[in-house]
């Protein structure tokens, strides 16, 4: 009977909302779940910043002395 | 569930990144426009009593007429889409079927009304008050804000690609026929009259005679492509006589 | 050339960067010009001038176009070439590919408005370029594919920073939704004109599923990539979560593809479809919404800048806007409020609170960052990034103000019946109400035009400055090396 609901197209709807609700649920777990998972993925929010330095070094001295 | 999932394993690998985004936006599209294309009620069959479909392909003059309104982008301000309610009901008359744009290739059911809808407007006005409301709409219709469409009276409607046109639109499945087989599914679906219409080989002959009997633009010394424009526009929303229908009948459909 | 001095200049290609934020801005002017010529018309009909060339219907697609793939594709591709390489800190893999994706987009913006004038016309909104420039259009896109796609395999960083996600969801999404959309039969291998492969509800389906992920992926998802990027380098400050940044990447890239029926509400397709868009629709403010707080948020520890820095006035009016308008759109979608709001004005005051509101706003604000880095000088002029400020808020107020009232209007008097039963309205009499509004709106768009012929002549200036630094500073150096020679 379970097989019988799965395989009827028209129940695709219902079933992909639950698939992917629960995966959404298991999205947010994941990422709000650990905080030391958290504090790792809040440390990427810097790498805009990253390359910042190496502009503002080489702005600052010249390339020779980098060298 | 693997606690040992790593998001980095995506946010790291740009392949599975991709491969995830993919799937996550592909989902939507499927659930939702697959199955119109596989199930059959999208679009009802509508027959008189003698058994034909009374919802036919256009024909050669109304085609081209049809690209021309596709052309000037007459849908960026007209719908051809009518709603089930009760004031378009009152203003435009019975509202739309999904069977009544099944050859429209592309679908002109815009998005904005700037002016009227013209899903109906076939046979409301006559051929006179169209060739001068197309050439100058603020002498029929004063408040109007509608361009004033004079090029397409002086121009002579261009048929030298005709029978490609009707290819193309037999090529992505509207019923125009080329060979006597197809011909004669046709007088079956159609009746023989429409068929006659429907068949590519005859198309430079329909149309001359169609545009010259027609007389829309009320000029017969040449085939303009206003005689096109008008008469694609005096078929529209003319090819359901709703008269024949329980006021629910369609309902059933949507 | 002024090459020396700055090694990013070596590490980083902003040659392409630099050609697409010029012509983003050319593509500006234009479809912004184009747009306030149609509104025009509707306000004043004689500018129609009974020629075919410049009549509404034909105008119309000009000045969409424009703007979305001009000026917004422009900015697409000269943001993500430039974020991509600094948050990867690694160079475009081909400089070749990427001029090639230069000249070909361009080719494909002139290519379209040319033939939109001729009178060449799939006759589907947003996707109005017939088959052969579809088909450049294509052959660009993959080129953009390989070189955005495989910078980020060249990163030097492991982790791929979340801006690039939402470009990458960008780019997929409209490599999908270009693709199918646009499967036609030409009429002849020498002819311009085709013939779509679907038809009625079919092709009304795949047109809307192109129409809305349009506007989501190419006019929502893209530009935060950009906000996600910008916002953080002008308030010098990190985004406020990145884990929000995540969850509502996710959410938004999912839910998107659902909502595009709600642009087909009460039509000849089946009812569930359009429920189902309207719910999700619904369930896409949470995402939409996650995106503009992490925005706000990141700001909102810069406050004290807002009074200083006009550019950061531009970001949070971006912001504003894009929470404005991706709650108005939920809201649109109801299928109630669009039994009323559909086919009327208030549609393309919704359209505009999100293209000039959001979509135009963030890119000027992102732009004034990058340009002076780009060029590797100072902005020309603080006070005339005010100035822009001011007249494009008031030209969108005055806009969709204007369309509030209209559309409403419309939506009302179209439906309002007399005591007799009857129509209460002749339709022309509505065009006549309206009218007024239409000017107004012309003149928003003017205020908003003449803020950005304000920037042109600003960047014009950063740049010409720029170059004038740039000779000093070689000249001194050729002096030195005279006298070292010596």
């Amino acid at each position: 009977m379970m097989i019988a609901w799965l395989t009827n197209p028209s129940n695709a709807k219902s079933l992909a909302l639950v698939i992917f609700f629960v995966t959404f649920v298991a999205i947010v777990l994941w990422v709000y779940g650990s905080k030391q998972r958290g504090k790792k993925l809040e440390s990427y929010k810097n790498i805009p910043f990253l390359d910042e330095e190496a502009d503002t070094k080489s702005a600052a001295g010249d390339k020779e002395s980098k060298l | 569930m693997n606690f040992n999932f790593k998001h980095e394993w995506i946010e790291t690998n740009v392949g599975l990144l991709l491969v995830l985004t993919m799937v996550a936006i592909s989902i939507g599209g499927l659930v939702e426009i697959a199955p119109l294309f596989l199930i059959k009620n999208t679009v009802e069959t509508v027959k008189d009593a003698k058994g034909l479909e009374t919802i036919r392909p256009y024909t050669a003059l109304e085609s081209r007429g049809r690209d021309i309104y596709v052309r000037e982008g007459c849908y960026t301000c007209h719908s051809q889409m009518i709603r089930p309610l009760k004031d378009e009901a009152v203003r435009y008359g019975h509202y739309s079927l999904a069977a009544e744009s099944q050859y429209d290739h592309p679908f002109q059911w815009g998005s904005k009304r700037t002016g009227p809808d013209l899903a109906r407007v076939g046979k409301k006005y006559s051929n006179e008050w169209q060739v001068q409301h197309l050439i100058a709409p603020r002498s029929m219709v004063p408040e109007s804000v509608m361009p004033n469409y004079p090029w397409l009276l002086s121009t002579p409607l261009d048929t030298s690609d005709l029978v490609d046109r009707l290819r193309a639109q037999r090529a992505v499945g509207v019923p125009y026929s080329l060979t006597e087989i197809e011909y004669q599914n046709n007088v079956k679906r159609f009746g023989e009259a429409v068929a006659q219409q429907l068949h590519i080989p005859n198309a430079q002959q329909n149309l001359v005679k169609q545009a010259e009997e027609g007389n829309f633009d009320g000029d017969r010394s040449n085939i303009t492509e206003l005689d096109a424009l008008i008469a694609y526009l005096q078929v529209l929303g003319t090819m359901v006589d709703f008269s024949q229908y329980d006021s629910d009948h369609f309902v059933t459909f949507r | 050339m002024a090459s020396v001095s700055i090694s990013s200049k070596e590490q980083y290609n902003f040659d392409v960067v630099r050609k697409f934020a010029i012509m983003t801005l050319v593509w500006g002017v234009v479809g912004m010009l184009a747009g306030v010529y149609i509104a025009s018309e509707l306000a004043w009909p004689f500018l129609n001038f009974d020629s075919p060339y410049i009549s509404f219907g034909r105008l119309r697609p000009v000045h969409t176009g424009g703007v979305i793939f001009g000026f917004g594709g422009s900015a697409l591709f000269a943001t993500s070439y430039y974020v991509v390489q600094r948050t990867c800190q690694t160079r475009l893999i081909s400089d070749a590919l990427a001029n090639f994706t230069f000249w070909g987009w361009q080719a494909v913006i002139v290519l379209a408005a040319t033939s939109y004038i001729l009178g060449f016309s799939q006759g589907r909104e947003y996707a109005e370029m017939e088959w052969p420039i579809d088909i450049l259009i294509e052959v660009v896109w993959i080129a953009y594919m390989i070189v955005f796609f495989g910078t980020v395999m060249r990163r030097k960083q492991p982790h791929i920073y979340v801006a690039n996600w939402f470009y990458i969801a960008f780019i997929l999404a409209t490599a999908l939704l270009h693709t199918f959309n646009n499967l036609a039969m030409p009429v002849n291998l020498f002819s311009m004109k085709s013939y779509s492969l679907f038809s009625g509800a079919q092709d009304a389906m795949t047109q809307w599923w192109y129409g809305h992920n349009a506007v989501g992926f190419f006019l929502t998802a893209a530009f935060l990539g950009m906000m996600y990027y910008f916002v953080p380098k002008q308030a010098g400050r990190p985004i406020y979560s990145y884990r929000l940044s995540i969850v509502h990447f996710w959410a938004l890239s999912f839910l998107y593809m659902w909502v595009g029926s709600h642009h087909l509400h009460w039509t000849a397709i089946p009812d569930w479809t359009s429920t189902l868009a309207a719910t999700f629709s619904i369930m896409l403010l949470l995402p939409s919404w996650g995106g503009m707080i992490n925005g706000i948020m990141t700001l909102s520890g810069a406050w004290d800048k807002l009074r200083t820095d006009p550019i950061m006035r531009f970001l949070a009016v971006a912001l504003s806007f894009y929470g404005m308008s991706t709650f108005e759109g939920p809201i649109m979608s109801l299928k109630d409020v669009n039994a009323l709001s559909h086919y009327t004005d208030w549609t393309i005051g919704h359209v505009h609170s999100g293209a000039l509101g959001w979509v135009a706003m963030i890119t000027f604000g992102s732009f004034y960052h990058m340009i002076p880095k780009l060029w590797d000088t100072k902005l020309y002029s603080l006070r005339l990034v005010y100035w822009h400020f001011w007249l494009a808020t008031i030209g969108i107020l005055l806009y969709i103000i204007a369309m509030w009232i209209s559309g409403i209007g419309q939506g009302v008097m179209w439906r309002t019946f007399d005591d007799f039963g009857n129509l209460k309205y002749a339709f022309a009499y509505t065009v006549e109400v309206v009218k007024p509004f239409y000017a107004m709106r012309a003149i928003g768009g003017m205020f908003f035009l003449s803020g950005v012929f304000i920037m042109v002549y600003n960047v014009w200036m950063t740049i010409g400055q720029a170059k004038r630094e740039a000779a000093e500073l070689d000249a001194k150096l050729a002096a030195k090396l005279a006298r070292v020679g010596a």
